[in-house]
């Protein structure tokens, strides 16, 4: 027979590296050198936007779209439509970019991002494109964790921040305060308990997922526990860190914290308190919009808001993980100046405005945070995000992702008392230098 | 009594019938023939055989190649910089992995089991249903017609520990709210209740196949021998099925071993690592660490580990059918 098995693996693995070679990499320069151009000619960008959420009725991406095309009329701007869920995101972008497809032109990336794409090449390093004043309009945290080796790899977009979202009536009935610690929250929640007023003390996400990760961040920053030094190597020890291990089982153990919160992602932990169920809630910003409305939340009208407590004695109060989505520009686009002017004007005022005017979700840019129309909305959290401490997670390294599970995975084992705060952390120690050698899967 | 003979024990030769006419040796017109209707038989084949090649033969070799590779990712694509047997000594000495593949090695055979004795005795009882199987095998089916993903979700309501039907269900038994998914060993058993539920009806109509195909003549001469219903059920059917049950075991254990809806959208591998499969390490591998290689490492082992597992099956199942064949 002339087609045999051995000349068919051959011929595979032949097309196979004539495939690798075929791959090869573009000089930097020349990128940078086509990004920093404009184009005058007609151009399509296709721009890789998950749902921001609305505030109102118009949809907020075309919204943004409609204003870039009003200033540049020969770029047209088409919607991809992203997942919501970020892994499954990243998973379908880096796809693409590792492939070397050249759309999406622009992709809109999680915040903790930026190093992995950075130093695996599926994102345009931009400093060299900025204003030296670019990064003055936008909070410290967030230019942290955009930057990887001194290189900018996203430009700003919306931010997500952490509160502590509490029911107004509960406080107001056993006459107690908005707690400032995490002591008092644990007094409060528990007398309210006892009273049988509400099933739950306190909610928050303790499930294996990126959303335990900022969890952690945030007890670990209200500890002054780093979990990485400035050189990037592990530094999550001490006290301070035992502190907040501590305090994660004590919330399960004196049941405040139901000990199914180990499975709860930021919706199961919003639905227990929208529905009634919950004294005190840990969620992002936009948990707001969702508390407040009527036709989904029993206590609608009953929430306030407030910065996250911190711990007794010294320490920051008003925590908050630097979460949020930003603009990344395909290294491969075939129309990188559009890109990146897409992407710019993305973090600029105009667009920042139609954020804040129109989408759940709170602009990157922190000068419109102090208009007049921000107050006009009604939403709390876009006029007291300026009192939160944002902190970055450990981001600045590629193996983030690692770094992150190995924080999740055995903070997961301390909140379901399956291990001590000390052994978590004698382990969730080990497995982030493991991480940072390269060697974890 | 003694078990029917096997209908392809006839010899080979007897099988065959007439002897084949003698191939014309030389460049005979009748060589010159043949070879032009092989070469007309690999063009009409060949778009088949180039799809199957593009679809399934050069990604598998492709993955196997990167699994071996030292993969870096640039502007403008990815390069290989050279082979390497590193991917493999990272993922056998990693706990992660080694926790993986005891997570779903023990499912596999767990589920595999019981959705093959609980397949077997629905089938059992369809047989003996009548007139009503039609329905009862309509309403067995829809476990099994159901997407992954929506009967999990579906099972993770349930499950859930906020407002889940069988949280609280279990909690007026138990005074307190468990916590299902939250715990190893109930997010373990979670996971093969779902496994089970949805597979099971699999078995049972590959079983009940099976099960129509044995003549009845089979039956009379057991109960002529005096076989009692238990004796029968040992002696004349399980042999007779063997086969059939076979190729579901065989079907199960690929599936089962490649496990990842269900974990991915009940626990995402957790509490801690304790329902993380091989697929789902071998995702967060790929697509979240980006380590290409080490991704392909642990799918090409994945793949090695469960295609010897199905040889050394096939193995002992034809052993055992050969004993049986003899006794």
């Amino acid at each position: 027979m002339a087609l045999s098995r051995r000349t068919l693996l051959a011929g595979a693995l032949a097309a196979g590296a004539g495939l690798t070679s075929g791959c090869a990499g573009k000089p930097l320069d020349t990128l940078l050198t086509q990004a920093a151009q404009v184009p005058r000619t007609p151009a399509t960008l296709t721009w890789w936007v998950s749902e921001i959420p609305a505030r109102n009725g118009p949809v907020v991406a075309d919204l943004i779209i409609r204003a870039f095309q009003r200033r540049h009329p020969h770029i047209h701007v088409r919607k991809s439509n992203a997942l919501s869920a970020t892994d499954a995101n990243r998973a379908a972008v880096t796809t693409q970019l590792a492939g070397a497809s050249p759309t999406p032109d622009v992709y809109l990336g999680d915040t903790t991002w930026p190093a992995q794409f950075g130093s695996n090449s599926l994102a345009l390093p931009l400093q060299t494109l900025l204003p030296k004043d670019f990064w003055t309009s936008y909070p410290a945290a967030l230019r942290r964790v955009s930057e990887y080796r001194g290189a900018v790899y996203a430009l700003p977009f919306y931010t997500d921040s952490a509160f502590l979202f509490y029911r107004k009536d509960l406080l107001a009935k056993h006459g107690r305060p908005v707690p400032r610690t995490w002591e008092e929250l644990l007094r409060t929640a528990r007398t309210i308990q006892r009273a049988g007023d509400a099933a739950y003390g306190f909610l928050w996400q303790g499930s294996v997922s990126e959303s335990l990760t900022c969890n952690v961040a945030e007890f670990l920053a209200d500890a002054q526990a780093p979990v990485l030094d400035g050189a990037g190597r592990v530094a999550l020890d001490g006290a301070g860190a035992e502190r907040a291990f501590a305090l994660m089982r004590e919330f399960t153990e004196t049941g405040v914290t139901p000990s199914t919160v180990a499975t709860y992602v930021e919706a199961d932990s919003q639905d227990a308190f929208t529905g009634g169920r919950g004294v005190f809630l840990r969620n992002w910003s936009y948990a707001w919009g969702n508390a407040a409305d009527r036709s989904a939340s029993k206590v609608a009208g009953r929430v306030g808001v407030a910065p996250r407590p911190g711990f007794e004695g010294a320490g920051p109060r008003g925590v908050s993980c630097a979460g949020g989505w930003s603009n990344f520009v395909n290294p491969n686009s075939r129309h990188l100046g559009a890109a990146v002017a897409f992407a710019r004007f993305c973090a600029g005022e105009e667009a920042q405005m139609i954020l804040l005017k129109h989408a759940g979700v709170i602009p990157a840019m922190e000068e419109v945070l102090t208009r007049p129309e921000a107050r006009a909305v009604g939403d709390p959290t876009l006029t007291r995000v300026r009192e939160l401490h944002l902190v970055a997670r450990p981001v600045q390294t590629p193996y983030y992702p690692q770094v992150s599970k190995a924080l999740y995975t055995r903070a997961n084992a301390v909140i379901g008392g399956r291990a001590t705060p000390a052994q978590a952390l004698r382990a969730a120690r080990a497995d982030i230098r493991t991480a940072l050698e390269g060697r974890a899967l | 009594m003694t078990s029917p003979a096997p209908a392809s024990r006839r010899p080979a030769a007897e099988q065959a019938g007439p002897p084949p006419a003698q191939a014309p040796r030389g460049d005979g017109p009748g060589r010159v023939s043949r070879r032009r209707r092989a070469r007309t038989g690999w063009l009409f084949a060949s778009p088949a055989l180039l799809t199957i090649a593009a679809v399934t033969v050069f990604p598998v070799l492709f993955s196997v190649l990167l699994s071996f590779a030292d993969v870096r990712l640039e502007y403008g694509g990815f390069r290989i910089l050279s082979l390497t047997g590193d991917h493999y000594a990272a993922v056998l000495s990693s706990p992660e992995w080694r926790q993986a593949l005891f997570f779903t090695f023990g499912f596999t055979v767990v589920t595999v089991l019981l959705e093959l004795v609980l397949g077997t005795a629905a089938a059992l009882v369809l047989e003996r249903l009548g007139a009503a199987r039609g329905w009862v095998l309509a309403v067995l089916l829809l476990p099994w017609a159901l997407i992954n993903v929506v009967a999990a979700q579906l099972w993770g309501y349930l499950f859930n520990g906020t407002y889940g039907g069988l949280t609280w269900l279990f909690e007026q038994f138990l005074g307190h709210q468990p916590d299902i998914l939250g715990q190893p060993a109930s997010a373990m058993g979670a996971m093969v209740v779902v496994d089970v539920w949805k597979t099971t009806p699999f078995v049972a109509i590959v079983v009940l196949a099976g099960l129509m195909l044995i003549p009845g003549d089979v039956y009379e001469a057991a109960e002529i021998d005096g076989a009692g219903t238990w004796t029968t059920f040992w002696k004349v059917t399980l042999p007779q099925l063997r086969p059939i049950m076979a190729i579901a075991v065989l079907f199960r254990i690929l599936q089962a071993f490649g496990i990842f809806d269900l974990p991915f959208v009940l626990t995402q591998g957790g509490p801690g690592t304790a329902t993380e499969s091989l697929a789902i390490l071998g995702y967060k591998t790929l697509f979240q660490n980006l380590a290409i290689g080490r991704g392909a490492a642990v799918a090409t082992t994945t793949a090695v580990i469960v295609i010897s597992c199905c040889l050394l099956f096939l193995r002992v199942f034809r052993t055992q059918a050969d004993e049986g064949g003899r006794a």
